[in-house]
């Protein structure tokens, strides 16, 4: 399972007790990330939300409110991430009047290729730069058949 | 990234309908409306994109719903490193926004 981590982090101006909310409550967390949300915030409870289609599915491994939430995270039908495989940590610590959230995303599956790691935005960006070289068969852009009217 | 994925992307129409999938889940509908493309095109090109395991389908009621597979591209460890940054902007914004997340709210 040694794999990759990706972390993140954000102050909110929030308590602690408040933003560890938006993890454990459906009705919380899917005003910003998911559409649905099945939680049930105990341990082995589930953790199920669909982020914009992608079925995340998971369950709630350790919980220590308002400080810490470990959660299994995989999606459904995934090859390569499915449920249980890698590991989500959300620490909660005051912060000023607020809250610094630090988020451990761990045990992701290593890139296949070193090199060829780039993300969405930069991808798409270097690609749209790029002279089309070779474009191959293309199905779209069928002829106008005006003719046919 | 794979032969089929780099291909996939060589086309603007395709880039385009990713970058719309991105925002959210669409049916084929209205991803040719907001191209200058007629819906045939647009199914051809989506069926270019599936078989690249760009996009994936969703059935949702009656509707098929297209969706960006979050491991299609280059690496799912890039794909969580843009997710994770971009989400808590989201929960920053949901917390910040005032209305407490309480019962019967």
């Amino acid at each position: 399972m040694a794999g990759e981590t990706v972390t993140a982090t954000v102050h909110i101006d929030a308590p602690p007790e408040r933003v560890y909310e938006y993890f454990t409550r459906p009705e919380a967390i899917v005003r910003w990330m998911g559409d649905y949300a099945v939680l049930e915030p105990e341990p082995g409870g589930q953790f199920t939300v669909d982020v914009k289609g992608a079925p995340v599915r998971g369950r709630f491994l350790h919980l220590d409110p308002p400080h810490c939430l470990l959660i299994s995270w995989g999606y459904a039908g995934s090859d390569r991430l499915p449920p249980g495989t890698s590991t989500l940590q959300v620490r909660f610590t005051a912060e000023g009047s607020g809250t610094r959230v630090i988020l451990e995303h761990r045990d992701l599956p290593p890139a296949e290729r070193a090199g060829h790691a780039s993300g969405w935005t930069h991808y798409l960006a270097r690609l749209a730069m790029a002279p089309t070289g070779n474009p191959g068969p293309d199905p779209g852009m069928p002829a106008p058949d005006a003719a046919q009217l | 990234m794979s032969e089929a994925a780099f291909h996939a992307l060589a086309e603007p129409h395709r880039r385009g309908i990713l970058r719309l999938l991105r925002g959210q889940p669409r049916s084929v509908n209205e991803i040719a409306e907001q191209f200058d493309i007629t819906q045939q095109a647009v199914s051809q090109h989506l069926k270019v994109l599936r078989d690249a395991g760009l996009v994936a389908v969703r059935p949702q009621g009656q509707r098929r719903l297209y969706i960006v597979r979050p491991e299609g591209l280059a690496g799912l460890r890039d794909f969580l490193a843009e997710f994770w940054p971009d989400n808590l902007q989201r929960l920053k914004q949901a917390v910040e926004s005032g209305e407490p997340a309480n019962d019967g709210a």
